[in-house]
């Protein structure tokens, strides 16, 4: 009996200690619950980066499922999801951009909003243009109201414009079918 | 040769000077306010870049943080207000000080157990019950002894 559980706590321990650690080396320490979850869109009021006369505010994600895709031409990984959103955009799926860009840094002078969009445009020419609309979030203050960390990252928000996922990095068609897919077909049910 | 050593010195003291100069500067206008941003800073994680504090930190987002603390600093809001605006966007995961509940209380937890188990094994082999004499086992062995000489 003393034997026994002499070589067999042991590894009970060891075995328990690998099975933690080897689940470590597939888990993403990015990932983290969003605090947002199941709360509506914290508020803003932020203009269109192509006409920055026009302002949105919350009131646009009530009455429609929404991709809100956090994104900026700077960004390399974005660059590589956009084509990916673009066939999301062709199946009817509604999606929202919010731009932020690297260069504005709001204490030191500003990059013209003209040399921006000449980019943004630019760029969406070249890759093909998935989103309904830009949000520009000029100083960054909805970005970190969202708690996002990075670009890029995408919000699924529903019909009453309550944040229901919250993925940090890119989507591609794997990410779709195993996070979003089914979440998305519930939303729009709802 | 005190010449060299002196120009030695003052080139690192003009070094040093410029690398200040291209780190942000934030003014403040009480010390209390400045000591509590450079603690804030120290003690809130990049969310970026994880093992570093956004005081450490040159991602965008930790410049970002720092600047809404420095903000919320000059708007006179306490340390526990600044740091509830950040977990409220971050989760628990900005602040280094995890906050105890039921899944995190095993940290505590599980070296108190540890050490419960390492007293009760030390105690219970101390307690080993006296090796009782077997009369007929030592009669034997004497008699070998004996056979031996």
């Amino acid at each position: 009996m003393r034997k026994i559980s002499f070589f067999v706590l042991p590894l009970i321990l060891f075995v328990g200690l690998a099975i933690f650690l080897f689940q470590g080396l597939f888990s993403d320490p990015r990932e983290h619950e969003s605090t947002l979850l199941n709360k509506p869109v914290p508020s803003f009021v932020l203009p269109d980066l192509m006409n920055t006369d026009l302002t949105y505010t919350t009131e646009v994600f009530v009455g429609k499922v929404t991709l809100l895709n956090v994104w900026g031409v700077w960004c390399v990984t974005c660059a590589v999801e956009i084509p990916f959103l673009e066939q999301l955009k062709n199946e009817g799926k509604h999606i929202v951009g919010l731009y932020y860009d690297q260069d504005i840094d709001p204490d030191f002078g500003i990059k013209t909003v003209e040399r921006v969009q000449q980019e943004v445009e630019q760029k969406l020419g070249q890759l093909g243009n998935p989103y309904a609309y830009n949000i520009f979030d000029v100083k960054r203050d909805l970005s970190l109201d969202l708690g996002v960390t990075g670009a890029p990252e995408t919000f699924l928000i529903d019909k009453q414009g309550k944040v229901r996922l919250h993925h940090i990095g890119d989507i591609n068609p794997r990410v779709w079918q195993n996070k979003f897919a089914s979440v998305y077909q519930e939303l729009i049910a709802e | 040769m005190m010449h060299f050593k002196a120009l030695i010195l003052l080139s690192f003291a003009l070094f040093s000077a410029s690398t200040f100069a291209s780190e942000e500067t934030y003014q403040f206008e009480t010390d209390a306010q400045s000591a509590l941003f450079f603690e804030l800073t120290k003690e809130l994680r990049c969310p970026m870049c994880q093992n570093q504090n956004i005081a450490d930190s040159d991602a965008m987002i930790a410049a970002d943080l720092r600047r809404k603390v420095y903000q919320l600093v000059n708007e006179g809001q306490s340390r526990e207000e600044i740091i509830d605006y950040m977990k409220q966007r971050y989760g628990d995961f900005v602040y280094y000080q995890p906050p105890v509940n039921a899944t995190t209380i095993w940290l505590w937890l599980l070296p108190l157990i540890f050490v419960f188990i390492g007293i009760v094994l030390v105690i219970r082999s101390r307690q080993q019950k006296p090796v009782t004499q077997d009369n007929a086992k030592l009669e034997a062995a004497d008699k070998l002894l004996e056979e031996d000489k």
